[in-house]
Protein backbone atom coordinates (compact mmCIF):
# COMPACT_ATOMS: atom_id res chain seq x y z
CA UNK A 1 0.00 0.00 0.00
CA UNK A 2 2.86 2.47 0.98
CA UNK A 3 4.53 1.64 -2.19
CA UNK A 4 1.48 2.67 -4.38
CA UNK A 5 1.22 5.63 -2.33
CA UNK A 6 5.07 6.74 -3.05
CA UNK A 7 4.67 5.82 -6.54
CA UNK A 8 1.48 7.79 -6.91
CA UNK A 9 3.10 10.52 -5.08
CA UNK A 10 6.14 10.36 -7.23
CA UNK A 11 4.24 10.56 -10.59
CA UNK A 12 2.40 13.45 -9.41
CA UNK A 13 6.01 15.58 -8.26
CA UNK A 14 7.08 14.40 -12.01
CA UNK A 15 4.33 15.50 -13.36
CA UNK A 16 4.28 18.47 -11.65
CA UNK A 17 8.07 19.32 -12.53
CA UNK A 18 7.84 18.65 -16.21
CA UNK A 19 4.42 20.33 -16.94
CA UNK A 20 4.59 23.84 -16.16
CA UNK A 21 8.34 24.52 -17.53
CA UNK A 22 7.22 27.13 -20.28
CA UNK A 23 5.14 29.47 -18.77
CA UNK A 24 5.89 30.85 -15.17
CA UNK A 25 4.03 29.77 -12.17
CA UNK A 26 3.25 32.00 -9.15
CA UNK A 27 2.31 31.10 -5.83
CA UNK A 28 1.90 32.58 -2.32
CA UNK A 29 3.22 31.02 0.64
CA UNK A 30 5.13 31.56 3.71
CA UNK A 31 8.93 31.61 4.49
CA UNK A 32 10.46 31.60 7.73
CA UNK A 33 12.67 34.22 8.97
CA UNK A 34 15.89 33.21 10.45
CA UNK A 35 18.27 34.85 12.89
CA UNK A 36 21.69 33.53 13.64
CA UNK A 37 21.99 32.14 17.21
CA UNK A 38 24.59 35.41 18.01
CA UNK A 39 21.89 37.79 16.22
CA UNK A 40 19.13 36.53 18.66
CA UNK A 41 21.66 37.03 21.46
CA UNK A 42 22.01 41.36 20.59
CA UNK A 43 19.42 42.37 23.18
CA UNK A 44 20.02 45.64 23.26
CA UNK A 45 18.04 48.07 25.91
CA UNK A 46 17.71 51.70 24.22
CA UNK A 47 15.64 55.18 23.56
CA UNK A 48 11.97 55.11 22.93
CA UNK A 49 11.76 53.68 19.31
CA UNK A 50 8.57 54.50 16.78
CA UNK A 51 5.67 51.95 17.85
CA UNK A 52 4.55 50.48 14.57
CA UNK A 53 2.86 46.64 15.28
CA UNK A 54 1.60 46.78 18.32
CA UNK A 55 1.25 43.21 20.19
CA UNK A 56 0.20 41.85 23.32
CA UNK A 57 0.07 44.28 26.45
CA UNK A 58 1.43 43.84 30.18
CA UNK A 59 1.41 46.14 33.24
CA UNK A 60 2.91 46.31 36.68
CA UNK A 61 3.07 49.46 38.68
CA UNK A 62 2.00 51.96 36.52
CA UNK A 63 4.00 51.08 33.55
CA UNK A 64 2.76 49.83 30.44
CA UNK A 65 4.54 47.25 28.32
CA UNK A 66 3.84 46.63 24.67
CA UNK A 67 5.04 44.45 22.60
CA UNK A 68 6.56 45.23 18.87
CA UNK A 69 5.96 42.14 16.86
CA UNK A 70 8.36 40.18 16.79
CA UNK A 71 11.40 42.56 17.79
CA UNK A 72 11.30 43.55 21.17
CA UNK A 73 8.93 45.82 24.20
CA UNK A 74 8.03 49.74 24.40
CA UNK A 75 8.09 50.90 27.88
CA UNK A 76 5.30 53.27 28.95
CA UNK A 77 5.42 55.44 31.83
CA UNK A 78 1.52 54.84 32.09
CA UNK A 79 0.55 56.42 36.15
CA UNK A 80 -1.05 59.49 34.29
CA UNK A 81 -2.92 57.31 31.58
CA UNK A 82 -4.45 60.17 29.86
CA UNK A 83 -0.56 60.91 29.16
CA UNK A 84 1.87 57.85 28.85
CA UNK A 85 4.99 58.66 28.27
CA UNK A 86 7.53 56.55 26.06
CA UNK A 87 10.20 55.96 28.47
CA UNK A 88 12.58 53.07 26.79
CA UNK A 89 12.58 50.26 24.02
CA UNK A 90 14.18 46.73 24.67
CA UNK A 91 15.10 45.46 21.69
CA UNK A 92 14.72 41.89 21.90
CA UNK A 93 14.90 39.92 18.47
CA UNK A 94 12.28 37.60 18.28
CA UNK A 95 10.05 38.35 21.23
CA UNK A 96 6.66 37.93 21.26
CA UNK A 97 5.62 37.51 25.08
CA UNK A 98 6.41 38.88 28.54
CA UNK A 99 5.59 37.99 32.62
CA UNK A 100 7.07 40.17 35.11
CA UNK A 101 7.32 39.13 38.76
CA UNK A 102 8.25 41.90 41.09
CA UNK A 103 11.07 43.95 39.09
CA UNK A 104 12.11 41.13 37.32
CA UNK A 105 10.62 40.63 33.55
CA UNK A 106 10.59 37.31 31.72
CA UNK A 107 10.84 37.23 28.36
CA UNK A 108 10.99 35.02 25.18
CA UNK A 109 14.36 35.98 22.61
CA UNK A 110 14.02 32.99 20.13
CA UNK A 111 14.40 29.84 21.81
CA UNK A 112 15.56 31.14 25.08
CA UNK A 113 14.11 32.69 28.37
CA UNK A 114 15.65 35.72 29.22
CA UNK A 115 15.41 37.42 32.78
CA UNK A 116 15.84 40.81 32.79
CA UNK A 117 16.04 44.04 35.91
CA UNK A 118 13.81 46.15 35.80
CA UNK A 119 13.96 47.81 38.93
CA UNK A 120 14.75 50.85 36.89
CA UNK A 121 12.96 50.41 33.88
CA UNK A 122 15.00 53.08 31.70
CA UNK A 123 17.79 51.44 32.74
CA UNK A 124 17.02 47.46 32.44
CA UNK A 125 19.75 44.68 32.64
CA UNK A 126 19.75 41.16 31.36
CA UNK A 127 20.24 38.53 34.61
CA UNK A 128 19.83 35.62 33.03
CA UNK A 129 19.65 33.51 29.85
CA UNK A 130 18.52 30.30 29.71
CA UNK A 131 18.97 29.04 26.51
CA UNK A 132 16.76 26.73 24.00
CA UNK A 133 13.94 26.57 26.45
CA UNK A 134 11.20 26.99 23.73
CA UNK A 135 10.85 24.96 20.38
CA UNK A 136 11.76 26.54 17.13
CA UNK A 137 8.68 27.51 15.10
CA UNK A 138 8.14 24.86 12.98
CA UNK A 139 5.22 26.29 10.74
CA UNK A 140 3.05 29.58 10.75
CA UNK A 141 0.33 30.65 13.11
CA UNK A 142 -2.01 30.23 9.74
CA UNK A 143 -3.64 26.81 8.64
CA UNK A 144 -4.56 25.97 5.57
CA UNK A 145 -1.05 27.71 4.13
CA UNK A 146 1.75 26.65 1.85
CA UNK A 147 5.11 27.43 3.12
CA UNK A 148 8.92 26.76 3.28
CA UNK A 149 9.54 23.96 5.29
CA UNK A 150 11.86 24.80 8.02
CA UNK A 151 15.49 24.38 8.09
CA UNK A 152 16.90 24.36 11.50
CA UNK A 153 20.46 24.55 10.05
CA UNK A 154 19.75 27.91 8.93
CA UNK A 155 19.10 29.54 12.45
CA UNK A 156 16.21 30.50 14.71
CA UNK A 157 13.09 31.03 13.65
CA UNK A 158 11.87 34.31 14.67
CA UNK A 159 8.91 35.25 12.18
CA UNK A 160 6.92 34.24 8.55
CA UNK A 161 7.15 36.30 5.92
CA UNK A 162 3.96 36.10 2.91
CA UNK A 163 5.55 35.79 -0.01
CA UNK A 164 4.74 35.67 -3.39
CA UNK A 165 7.06 33.21 -5.48
CA UNK A 166 7.52 32.50 -9.13
CA UNK A 167 9.49 30.28 -11.13
CA UNK A 168 11.46 33.56 -13.09
CA UNK A 169 12.61 34.52 -10.09
CA UNK A 170 16.54 33.85 -9.42
CA UNK A 171 15.69 32.63 -6.45
CA UNK A 172 12.01 31.24 -5.41
CA UNK A 173 11.12 30.08 -2.70
CA UNK A 174 9.73 26.48 -2.33
CA UNK A 175 6.72 25.76 -0.65
CA UNK A 176 7.50 22.02 0.03
CA UNK A 177 5.22 21.70 3.30
CA UNK A 178 2.04 22.81 3.56
CA UNK A 179 -0.27 22.78 6.97
CA UNK B 1 3.66 55.42 73.85
CA UNK B 2 7.62 56.08 72.82
CA UNK B 3 7.32 52.67 71.19
CA UNK B 4 4.58 53.50 69.50
CA UNK B 5 5.33 56.80 68.55
CA UNK B 6 9.08 54.76 66.86
CA UNK B 7 6.42 52.44 65.25
CA UNK B 8 4.78 54.95 63.39
CA UNK B 9 8.25 56.75 62.12
CA UNK B 10 9.75 52.99 61.32
CA UNK B 11 6.07 52.77 59.67
CA UNK B 12 6.45 55.98 57.84
CA UNK B 13 9.65 55.79 56.79
CA UNK B 14 8.74 52.51 55.38
CA UNK B 15 5.75 53.74 53.26
CA UNK B 16 8.08 56.35 52.27
CA UNK B 17 10.41 54.53 50.54
CA UNK B 18 7.89 52.08 49.28
CA UNK B 19 6.31 55.29 47.37
CA UNK B 20 9.60 55.98 46.18
CA UNK B 21 10.41 53.03 44.77
CA UNK B 22 6.79 52.84 43.05
CA UNK B 23 7.13 56.43 41.47
CA UNK B 24 10.57 56.21 39.84
CA UNK B 25 10.27 52.42 39.40
CA UNK B 26 9.07 49.10 39.25
CA UNK B 27 8.43 47.48 43.03
CA UNK B 28 10.37 43.69 44.00
CA UNK B 29 7.19 42.98 45.38
CA UNK B 30 3.88 41.21 43.55
CA UNK B 31 2.79 40.23 39.84
CA UNK B 32 2.03 42.04 37.05
CA UNK B 33 -1.28 41.53 34.70
CA UNK B 34 -1.15 40.69 31.21
CA UNK B 35 -4.28 40.43 28.65
CA UNK B 36 -6.04 37.22 27.67
CA UNK B 37 -4.14 36.76 24.72
CA UNK B 38 -0.96 35.86 27.08
CA UNK B 39 1.19 32.71 26.94
CA UNK B 40 3.31 33.95 30.18
CA UNK B 41 1.69 33.66 33.47
CA UNK B 42 3.07 33.59 37.25
CA UNK B 43 1.85 31.59 39.85
CA UNK B 44 2.92 31.79 43.35
CA UNK B 45 6.61 31.78 42.60
CA UNK B 46 6.03 29.94 39.62
CA UNK B 47 6.14 30.75 36.14
CA UNK B 48 3.97 29.26 33.45
CA UNK B 49 4.68 29.15 29.70
CA UNK B 50 2.74 27.66 26.69
CA UNK B 51 4.02 27.02 23.31
CA UNK B 52 2.30 25.25 20.50
CA UNK B 53 2.73 21.95 22.03
CA UNK B 54 3.51 22.40 25.90
CA UNK B 55 3.41 24.27 29.42
CA UNK B 56 6.82 24.85 30.91
CA UNK B 57 6.79 25.05 34.63
CA UNK B 58 9.10 27.59 36.26
CA UNK B 59 10.07 27.33 39.43
CA UNK B 60 11.08 31.23 40.59
CA UNK B 61 10.59 31.68 44.50
CA UNK B 62 14.18 30.98 45.52
CA UNK B 63 16.02 32.56 42.75
CA UNK B 64 13.73 34.72 40.65
CA UNK B 65 16.51 35.97 38.41
CA UNK B 66 17.39 32.33 37.21
CA UNK B 67 13.82 30.22 36.96
CA UNK B 68 14.67 26.81 37.24
CA UNK B 69 12.33 24.66 34.90
CA UNK B 70 10.37 21.71 36.66
CA UNK B 71 8.36 19.81 34.24
CA UNK B 72 6.96 19.74 30.65
CA UNK B 73 3.48 18.98 30.52
CA UNK B 74 2.14 18.11 27.31
CA UNK B 75 -1.39 19.80 26.23
CA UNK B 76 -1.55 18.33 23.04
CA UNK B 77 -1.87 20.67 19.69
CA UNK B 78 -2.31 24.72 19.32
CA UNK B 79 -2.01 25.80 22.87
CA UNK B 80 -2.31 29.23 22.83
CA UNK B 81 -3.21 31.03 26.15
CA UNK B 82 -2.98 31.02 29.28
CA UNK B 83 -5.19 32.62 32.29
CA UNK B 84 -4.90 31.89 36.17
CA UNK B 85 -8.17 32.07 38.03
CA UNK B 86 -7.80 31.20 41.65
CA UNK B 87 -6.09 27.96 42.34
CA UNK B 88 -6.46 27.33 38.64
CA UNK B 89 -5.26 27.73 34.91
CA UNK B 90 -7.44 27.88 32.10
CA UNK B 91 -5.62 27.21 28.77
CA UNK B 92 -7.23 28.60 25.86
CA UNK B 93 -6.43 25.79 22.81
CA UNK B 94 -7.37 25.49 19.05
CA UNK B 95 -9.35 22.50 19.99
CA UNK B 96 -10.95 24.09 23.43
CA UNK B 97 -10.07 24.89 27.10
CA UNK B 98 -8.15 22.76 29.59
CA UNK B 99 -8.39 23.54 33.27
CA UNK B 100 -5.40 22.79 35.33
CA UNK B 101 -5.75 22.42 38.88
CA UNK B 102 -2.44 24.19 40.72
CA UNK B 103 -3.16 24.52 44.65
CA UNK B 104 0.72 23.38 44.29
CA UNK B 105 1.89 25.48 41.52
CA UNK B 106 5.42 23.39 41.02
CA UNK B 107 3.05 20.48 39.49
CA UNK B 108 -0.58 21.42 37.99
CA UNK B 109 -3.05 18.36 37.35
CA UNK B 110 -5.70 18.57 34.39
CA UNK B 111 -8.82 18.76 36.05
CA UNK B 112 -10.94 18.68 32.26
CA UNK B 113 -11.01 19.57 28.93
CA UNK B 114 -13.79 21.32 27.45
CA UNK B 115 -13.62 20.38 24.06
CA UNK B 116 -15.28 22.21 20.82
CA UNK B 117 -15.16 23.73 17.46
CA UNK B 118 -11.76 23.65 15.70
CA UNK B 119 -11.31 27.79 16.37
CA UNK B 120 -8.65 30.28 18.34
CA UNK B 121 -10.16 31.04 21.59
CA UNK B 122 -8.69 32.84 24.58
CA UNK B 123 -10.37 32.61 28.05
CA UNK B 124 -11.17 34.56 30.53
CA UNK B 125 -12.90 33.50 34.28
CA UNK B 126 -15.34 35.66 36.75
CA UNK B 127 -16.70 33.31 39.49
CA UNK B 128 -18.78 30.24 38.17
CA UNK B 129 -17.96 31.37 34.45
CA UNK B 130 -15.62 31.21 31.55
CA UNK B 131 -16.00 33.53 28.98
CA UNK B 132 -14.27 31.88 25.85
CA UNK B 133 -14.32 33.87 22.72
CA UNK B 134 -14.15 31.13 18.97
CA UNK B 135 -13.01 33.14 16.04
CA UNK B 136 -12.58 32.04 12.64
CA UNK B 137 -9.32 33.85 11.58
CA UNK B 138 -5.78 33.91 9.77
CA UNK B 139 -4.97 31.12 11.62
CA UNK B 140 -7.91 28.90 12.22
CA UNK B 141 -9.20 29.17 9.16
CA UNK B 142 -11.67 26.27 10.36
CA UNK B 143 -13.91 27.98 12.87
CA UNK B 144 -16.88 29.55 14.07
CA UNK B 145 -16.63 33.70 15.37
CA UNK B 146 -18.68 33.52 18.69
CA UNK B 147 -18.93 33.64 22.81
CA UNK B 148 -19.34 30.54 24.62
CA UNK B 149 -19.77 31.03 28.41
CA UNK B 150 -19.08 27.54 30.05
CA UNK B 151 -20.63 26.76 33.98
CA UNK B 152 -17.01 26.08 35.70
CA UNK B 153 -18.44 25.72 39.24
CA UNK B 154 -17.17 21.63 38.79
CA UNK B 155 -13.80 22.63 37.43
CA UNK B 156 -14.24 18.60 36.59
CA UNK B 157 -17.12 18.91 34.07
CA UNK B 158 -17.03 22.28 32.43
CA UNK B 159 -20.75 22.59 30.61
CA UNK B 160 -21.68 25.02 28.03
CA UNK B 161 -24.62 27.39 28.67
CA UNK B 162 -24.21 29.99 25.92
CA UNK B 163 -23.46 30.87 22.85
CA UNK B 164 -23.31 34.41 21.15
CA UNK B 165 -22.48 35.30 17.69
CA UNK B 166 -19.71 37.51 17.29
CA UNK B 167 -17.66 39.31 14.42
CA UNK B 168 -14.11 38.51 14.79
CA UNK B 169 -13.34 38.32 18.28
CA UNK B 170 -9.84 38.09 19.48
CA UNK B 171 -8.72 38.87 23.49
CA UNK B 172 -10.75 39.73 26.13
CA UNK B 173 -11.30 41.07 29.95
CA UNK B 174 -14.21 40.78 32.45
CA UNK B 175 -14.04 43.25 35.35
CA UNK B 176 -17.17 43.32 38.04
CA UNK B 177 -20.38 43.84 35.75
CA UNK B 178 -18.18 44.55 32.49
CA UNK B 179 -17.37 42.03 29.88
CA UNK B 180 -14.90 43.60 27.03
CA UNK B 181 -14.67 41.90 23.61
CA UNK B 182 -12.22 43.02 21.35
CA UNK B 183 -13.57 42.51 17.54
CA UNK B 184 -10.47 42.60 15.87
CA UNK B 185 -10.96 44.79 12.72
CA UNK B 186 -14.53 45.14 13.54
CA UNK B 187 -14.14 46.85 16.78
CA UNK B 188 -14.31 46.79 20.39
CA UNK B 189 -17.95 45.82 22.21
CA UNK B 190 -18.69 46.46 26.08
CA UNK B 191 -21.41 44.43 27.79
CA UNK B 192 -23.47 44.99 31.08
CA UNK B 193 -22.87 41.37 32.94
CA UNK B 194 -25.18 41.84 35.04
CA UNK B 195 -26.65 38.97 35.23
CA UNK B 196 -23.39 37.00 34.15
CA UNK B 197 -25.11 34.33 31.79
CA UNK B 198 -26.84 37.26 29.74
CA UNK B 199 -24.64 40.00 28.38
CA UNK B 200 -26.25 43.14 27.47
CA UNK B 201 -24.23 45.03 24.67
CA UNK B 202 -23.49 48.23 25.94
CA UNK B 203 -21.21 49.82 23.37
CA UNK B 204 -19.87 48.82 19.89
CA UNK B 205 -16.94 51.36 19.18
CA UNK B 206 -16.26 50.61 15.34
CA UNK B 207 -13.11 52.57 14.45
CA UNK B 208 -11.00 50.74 17.13
CA UNK B 209 -8.67 47.79 15.51
CA UNK B 210 -8.69 45.79 18.88
CA UNK B 211 -6.97 42.70 19.46
CA UNK B 212 -6.52 42.62 23.39
CA UNK B 213 -7.55 44.32 26.33
CA UNK B 214 -6.59 44.78 30.08
CA UNK B 215 -8.96 46.53 32.48
CA UNK B 216 -7.31 48.15 35.36
CA UNK B 217 -8.86 50.36 37.77
CA UNK B 218 -11.61 51.57 35.98
CA UNK B 219 -9.60 52.20 33.16
CA UNK B 220 -9.36 49.87 29.66
CA UNK B 221 -6.05 49.54 28.40
CA UNK B 222 -6.87 48.14 24.37
CA UNK B 223 -4.23 46.83 22.11
CA UNK B 224 -4.93 46.82 18.37
CA UNK B 225 -3.42 47.30 14.70
CA UNK B 226 -3.45 51.09 14.72
CA UNK B 227 -2.32 51.75 18.58
CA UNK B 228 -2.89 51.56 22.01
CA UNK B 229 -6.32 53.35 23.21
CA UNK B 230 -7.06 53.50 27.07
CA UNK B 231 -10.76 54.33 28.09
CA UNK B 232 -12.27 55.16 31.42
CA UNK B 233 -14.86 52.85 32.16
CA UNK B 234 -16.12 54.30 35.46
CA UNK B 235 -19.40 55.21 34.03
CA UNK B 236 -19.83 52.29 31.60
CA UNK B 237 -22.63 53.12 29.63
CA UNK B 238 -20.45 54.88 27.49
CA UNK B 239 -16.25 54.22 27.49
CA UNK B 240 -14.29 57.62 27.31
CA UNK B 241 -11.40 57.79 25.55
CA UNK B 242 -8.60 59.50 27.80
CA UNK B 243 -5.88 58.52 25.17
CA UNK B 244 -4.20 57.37 21.80
CA UNK B 245 -0.74 56.06 21.36
CA UNK B 246 -0.82 55.98 17.75
CA UNK B 247 1.79 54.01 15.60
CA UNK B 248 4.21 56.44 13.84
Amino acid sequence: MKRIILLIFTAACLTGCLGNNTEPYYSVGYRPIYLSRSDIEKVVFTTPQPLKSPGKIYIKDGFLFVNEGGKGVHVFDNKDPVNPVKIAFYDIPGNVDIAIKGAILYADNGRDLLSIDVTNPREAKILNRLKDIFPNQEFPLNTGVSFECVDNSKGIVIGWEKVTSNSTNNNPSKFNCYR
Amino acid sequence: MKKIQLTIIILGVFFFQNCQQTADGISPSGNGTGGSLARFTLGDGTLYTVSNFDMNVFDVSTSPAVPNKLKTITLGFGAETIFPYKNMLFIGTTTGMKIFDNQNPTNPILLSTFTHIYSCDPVVVQGNYAYVTLRNGNACTRGQNSLDIVDIKDPKKPLLIKTFPMQNPHGLAVDGNNLFICEGNFGLKSFDITDPLKPIEREFIKDVISYDVIPNNKKLIVTGKNGIYQYDYSEPKTLKLISKISIE
